[in-house]
């Protein structure tokens, strides 16, 4: 996750040391009144690169293109579904009735409605394809594009390159998901992951600060002792796996003491009013912690909507037990991504960050047309609708149709790989760059004949 | 008195690294141009003993004998230009040196040949590289075989697809192929070979002779030299490599500007692509050479600066074994001089965790520091190899290699699997004896442990995959679609491989999870572009008969494990070695091949040997090792070795395995780890799980789905895919917190119970804390100045009201997250 030797380093302010530190410390170990001893920048926009950031919403389960962002007025009823399409600020482009408040900022967004796979129709392969560009096969670990982001470009002051929350996707029917860490990257490279709830009334990341027994006066005794068994000086000096050990302690003091890590999770500084507008769903907190880190230095945020698809309401609308029908997604999924997500818009908006940050919010398949017996919908990587948006994406444009019963894309077809070549040139990184894989052989970002989306841009 | 004064003046140049005087030499000693225009490039090289340590090319000054016969370009470019006989000569300071060239052929037409010559240019160019036309896809409605593995696709792609436009035998510089190529017409790749240049020409002169495509008679390619094989240079110096080609009719052929250079080590020396070397740091650096489907090798050592003392600390420095002299050999030629003697605290640490996994306990320390006999190491590690923790230590080894797991095998599968491999370790199964227990097993799963490999494995494709990583420690995989890029291994072997393999049956059986494995007298599996099977074939071997009803596993780990086999006793020992000595010979463990060279192959061959002729007994193997200097040897460096990280001048350091640490952390805190949670296989989350009872260490887990967030933190393997990058021994931060904040070590400190527990029963004061904790922890007592920083800061804390038991819970934590107790030094 955090890289020194990085290509672009990690643009630490000066060459503190962990003594350094441990007099900042001292001085007020972890409160929040250091001053700025930590190079710690104001979050001011000024003050920032112009780099590209992104936050990419996963809809894990699979939103129904037909009921959400390809409506079909005119299709059969059995393919219809049960709502109707309202028009939206932009001019042609329409969307389910159940996305009001998106309707409002379809400026800020574009559709992509031709996004198709021809892998297996399980949740698994859709989330490693959207996530790294590719289908894992042949053992080969592939790194998310957050991790490579953080690889190629290092972090900016104490937060990490990419953080995502609140959990990993757990199991959704096959294997262990993959295409959520840094691969073959390493360790180093993988993603912050939250493992917390922001939307938890006690939310506090764990591990991120010392559990309520350790006392600040505690956590300091504890570095100073540790430094003072840390012997055998002459062993270690040479050793690059030490210093990495040493380096990555370093950086968690950094950021278990830093103001402006410690400030960028700190969701309670958020005012009741801000914290309502997103919505106090867990979608709509996480939208919220996501702008709050995208302000702070943050380049890449994953939020993913849900951690299964088991016993839980989410995209994933089967229609039976233990999965979701219709009625439950467009009552309780759709009104919480349709607040959080546009709330996010605007906000970021609001505060001069949407030029330089994409949203991208993208499920990992669309749903079958037509309405199976239980009242559902079932898995169909046939086609469906992804939104794009920010940094340097253009918004209120439709990329690509399905056809009339939404079953297959009729123009303009795009695979995973492209949506992960237009998120990566988004970024500002060229597609094609070539990162040493495993045994190093030579793996571009996306596979060499896949483009971005030209009309995106 | 002269003689004296010269050798005395001699030993002082070659003490203090002086360049002595070198005699001048000319590579290649003997040129045979066939063919009009015929080229060869010559190499003027110092020469010392028998070592090239310099490259003289550009300043020594060429003249032929004959030019009638052949021309001397100032740069050394011979040219054929007659038939006869010539002699070329270089002179460079004096010094003379001198090859004879011979010219046929000169009045004969060139014919261009597809497969040696075209191809050739193609891929030297990069048109068929896997970013160009050679992706699976091709490029803009081009695609040719990667890296021009298939000729006769390419010359039908090239001459006849496309309406044939793609050459003109009228006007070939109106061919598609060279107004793309020469930017005289829109191309996506840009500019790829000059309008007018050489390979312009033989592209043209090959269109105008009728795009000949390939000749059953032609010679094929046999093999590839490098001039020079070897050198040693220093940082700065140039070397230019050459490279000839020999082919089937006896023929040889300057190929330099058509192949492709790469460096296994860019630190120690660069190279661009004409072969031009250029040092740049001390060590050693194989300059791999790419042509055709060959890849060669030039060896490139870079002394490091050593001292004056270094013959005097090579002689001090012990030999117990073989492998002592082998290790001293290859440290002498790159004057690093090796770190003194671990002492003993440092080596029974680190005896006990490199083979067992565990942390010696104080008596054990005691016992041993006590002892003063001579031969006390040799019997430590004599008992270690007999304990119970050696068995769990590397049964968890081969189970991560074999990927033995609940994953995708029913419990009662994965289980009689890990019975297999651990009832093998404990009687110490020969290796190749494993190995073909594995590769022939038949029968319920169940009963025999070994056949799971075949139920975790029932793709052939992936099954003959697996068995190279696994078995022969080397990645086959591209070649299942292409002949490798990185090795010589074709598609043709790899699917002659895959038919050992296609005959293996798997029914269900009668038990839930029970399935029974079968070899079966027919099956094959079809070669994707041959459409056809391949004989049944080991790599580089002689087909088993087709006709053959012989279990054609047997026939494999017949070839597997016999002596012979280049591969597979160097496999297994490079595997252990990196396990002991925090390096492979040939890193990554499982990646051997031609182009990624061991960094010692003198030694690599003396331990296959010592294996091999010991029958593949894997404790003798770890006995050799252990008892050797060279694992012995203290971590700390000298200033002069302090670069070296791959020729064992001291014990690597290294961070300790994720089941290690946690493992560690129970057997110091007496906190045993809680395993009560299994990962499920389909249907997400996670069960509850009682048959680990309390006390069961992550050593011992015969499943990799065991929940615990530590493991993973620390980069437990998933054992989902044969391969050692699984495991993840870096650090991260998350890591760093994880200790700082998190569950794991700081329960088992507040865990009622636990070692705390018994000093504060005990009233232990700090001294006697602080003594304790070092000895669980680190195996040595503390230092006079250590203990002093020490009890100061917890008389400190005392002072200030901090409770007794957080100061004894804050001094255990500080030991247990510094480094020296999360390294292996």
């Amino acid at each position: 996750m955090l890289r020194l030797d990085a290509k672009r380093p990690a643009s630490f302010c000066d060459g503190l040391t962990r003594r350094d530190f441990l007099h900042a410390g001292a001085l007020a170990p972890l409160g929040f009144t250091l001053p700025d001893f930590l190079c710690a920048k104001p979050p001011a926009a000024g003050s920032r690169d112009k780099d590209v950031n992104c936050i990419m919403l996963f809809l894990v389960g699979g939103p129904s293109h037909i009921d959400t962002w390809d409506p079909k007025p005119k299709a059969p009823a059995e393919v219809r579904g049960p709502f109707q399409p309202i028009a939206t600020s932009v001019p042609g482009m329409q969307l389910s009735e159940i996305f009001p408040k998106m309707a409002k900022h379809a400026d800020k967004f574009s559709l992509v409605r031709s996004v198709y796979h021809t892998a297996t129709a399980v949740h698994d392969t859709g989330h490693q394809m959207m996530q790294t560009g590719r289908l894992f096969s042949g053992g080969v670990e592939h790194p998310h594009a957050g991790c490579v982001l953080g690889f190629l470009k290092g972090q900016r002051g104490e937060v990490p390159a990419h953080v995502l929350m609140p959990r990993p996707i757990g199991r959704t029917g096959g294997n262990m998901p993959h295409g959520q860490s840094a691969g073959y990257l390493g360790k180093q490279h993988d993603p912050f992951v939250l493992n917390a709830d922001p939307s938890d009334t006690k939310f506090k990341v764990p591990d991120l600060l010392p559990p309520d027994y350790i006392s600040a006066v505690r956590a300091e005794r504890r570095q100073k002792l540790r430094d003072a068994v840390d012997g055998a000086v002459e062993s270690f000096e040479k050793s690059a796996a030490a210093k990495q050990l040493d380096d990555n302690f370093n950086l968690a003091y950094r950021l278990m003491s830093s103001p402006q890590a410690r400030e960028a999770f700190a969701l309670d500084q958020e005012s009741p009013a801000m914290r309502d507008r997103y919505g106090r769903t867990r979608f709509g907190q996480c939208c919220l912690l996501a702008r709050r880190l995208i302000e702070r230095g943050v380049r890449f945020v994953t939020v993913n909507m849900f951690e299964t698809v088991f016993d839980e309401i989410t995209w994933d609308i089967h229609g039976s037990k233990p999965f979701t029908d219709i009625q439950e997604m467009s009552k309780v999924v759709v009104p919480s991504f349709d607040q959080g997500y546009s709330t996010l818009l605007e906000d970021l908006q609001e505060r001069g960050l949407l030029a330089t940050t994409m949203v991208t919010a993208l499920g990992e398949f669309g749903r079958t047309p037509k309405v199976n017996p239980a009242g559902g919908r079932d898995h169909h990587p046939g086609v469906w609708t992804i939104l794009m948006g920010g940094g340097p994406l253009q918004g209120g444009r439709i990329v690509g149709e399905s056809d009339e019963l939404g079953y297959t894309p009729k123009t303009k077809p795009v695979t995973p790989g492209e949506v992960a070549a237009t998120i990566y040139k988004g970024l500002g990184l060229d597609p094609h760059h070539e990162l040493n894989g495993p045994q190093n052989r030579p793996l571009p970002l996306v596979d060499y004949a896949l483009q971005p989306i030209g009309e995106l841009f | 008195m002269r003689t004296q004064l010269w050798l005395s003046l001699c030993l002082l140049a070659s003490s203090s690294g002086v360049v002595r005087a070198a005699e001048l030499q000319l590579q290649p000693a003997d040129v045979a141009l066939t063919g009009p225009g015929a080229t060869q490039r010559m190499l003027a090289v110092a020469v010392e003993g028998k070592q090239v340590v310099g490259d003289r090319t550009g300043q020594a000054k060429f003249t032929s004998s004959n030019p009638a016969v052949a021309n001397v370009t100032e740069s050394g470019v011979v040219q054929a230009v007659g038939d006869g006989v010539a002699t070329i000569t270089a002179a460079h300071e004096g010094q003379q040196a001198s090859a004879k060239v011979k010219v046929t052929k000169t009045q004969e037409p060139a014919a261009e040949s597809f497969r040696n010559q075209i191809i050739p240019i193609l891929t030297r160019n990069g048109c068929n590289s896997g970013a160009c036309h050679g992706a699976l896809a091709g490029k803009g409605g081009l695609k040719l075989s990667l890296r021009g593995y298939d000729p006769e696709a390419d010359h039908f792609a090239l001459t006849r697809q496309a309406g044939a436009r793609r050459i003109d035998r009228q006007e070939p510089a109106k061919s598609l192929l060279l107004r793309k190529a020469t930017l005289t017409m829109d191309h996506g790749g840009g500019l790829k070979i000059e309008a007018n240049s050489r390979d312009f020409q033989v592209l043209a002169d090959w269109i105008a002779h009728g795009a000949p495509g390939l000749r059953a008679d032609e010679p094929r390619i046999q093999r590839l030299e490098v001039f020079p094989a070897a050198a040693t240079l220093k940082p700065t110096d140039g070397l230019q490599i050459v490279v000839r080609a020999w082919y089937s009719d006896g023929r040889s052929t300057d190929v330099t500007r058509w192949a492709k250079f790469s460096s296994s080590e860019e630190l120690v020396a660069k190279v661009d692509e004409h072969g031009q070397v250029k040092v740049a740091g001390h060590g050693e650096a194989a300059i791999v050479v790419w042509y055709s489907d060959l890849v060669a090798a030039s060896q490139i050592t870079s002394p490091f600066a050593g001292s004056d003392r270094l013959e005097q600390q090579l002689a001090q420095s012990p030999r117990h074994n073989y492998i002592d002299e082998l290790v001293l050999a290859k440290l002498r030629a790159l004057r690093i001089p090796p770190s003194g003697v671990s002492n003993d605290e440092e080596f029974i640490r680190r005896a006990f965790l490199d083979a067992a996994g565990i942390l010696p306990t104080p008596d054990e320390v005691e016992k041993f520091l006590a002892d003063s006999a001579a031969d006390k190491r040799a019997r430590l590690i004599d008992a270690l190899l007999q304990r119970p923790e050696f068995v769990d230590y590397w049964t968890y080894k081969w189970s991560d290699m074999l990927l033995v797991s609940t994953r995708r095998l029913p419990q009662p599968a994965a289980w009689s699997f890990y019975q297999f491999v651990r009832q093998s370790v404990a009687s110490n199964k020969p290796w190749d004896r494993f190995a073909r227990d594995i590769l022939t097993a038949s029968g319920s799963n169940l009963q025999n442990g070994a056949a799971n490999y075949f139920v975790l494995h029932k793709d052939v494709t992936d099954l003959t995959e697996t068995t190279a990583v696994t078995f022969l420690g080397m990645s086959i995989t591209c070649a299942r679609c292409h002949n490798h890029p990185l090795e010589k291994w074709t598609q043709d072997q790899y699917w002659g491989m895959a038919s050992l393999f296609a005959r293996v049956a798997i029914k269900n059986g009668d038990r839930s999870g029970e399935v029974t494995v079968q070899a079966q007298p027919s099956g094959d599996i079809p070669h994707p572009r041959r459409g056809e099977a391949m004989p049944p074939t080991p790599l580089d071997a002689k087909p088993l008969a087709a006709s053959s009803v012989q279990d054609r596993r047997a026939y494999f780990a017949d070839w597997l494990t016999a002596p012979e086999n280049p591969y597979f006793a160097k496999a297994l020992v490079n595997r252990v070695w990196r396990n002991f000595m925090g390096r492979a010979l040939v890193e990554a463990e499982d990646d051997l091949r031609q182009t990624n060279p061991p960094s010692n192959p003198a030694l690599f061959d003396a331990l296959a040997k010592d294996f091999t002729t010991h029958q593949y007994d894997v404790k003798h193997l770890i006995r050799a090792i252990m008892n050797s200097a060279a694992y012995q040897r203290s971590s700390k460096p000298l200033p002069e070795n302090a670069a070296d990280d791959r020729f064992y001048s001291r014990y690597l350091i290294r961070r300790l395995s994720a089941e290690v640490i946690l493992d560690a952390y129970s057997q110091v805190t007496k906190v045993p780890t809680p395993f009560n949670q299994v990962l499920q296989g389909t249907a997400g989350g996670f069960n509850n799980y009682a048959g680990y009872p309390l006390g069961t260490r992550a050593l011992q887990l015969p499943d990799a789905q065991v929940v615990s967030q530590f493991l993973d933190s620390f980069g437990r393997p998933d054992r989902s895919v044969a391969c050692s990058c699984e495991r993840q021994q870096d650090s991260s931060v998350g890591q760093a917190l994880h200790i700082n904040n998190g569950k794991t070590l700081n329960d088992k400190l507040r865990a009622k119970g636990s070692r705390l527990d018994d000093w504060l029963t005990e009233k232990i004061d700090d001294e006697e804390a602080v003594r304790r904790i070092f000895l669980l922890a680190l195996c040595r007592k503390p230092t006079p100045a250590e203990q002093d920083r020490v009890i100061k800061l917890m008389q400190e804390a005392a002072a200030a009201q901090a409770p007794r038991r957080e100061v004894l819970e804050d001094l255990v934590w500080s030991v247990l997250s510094g480094k020296e107790f999360l390294f292996n030094r």
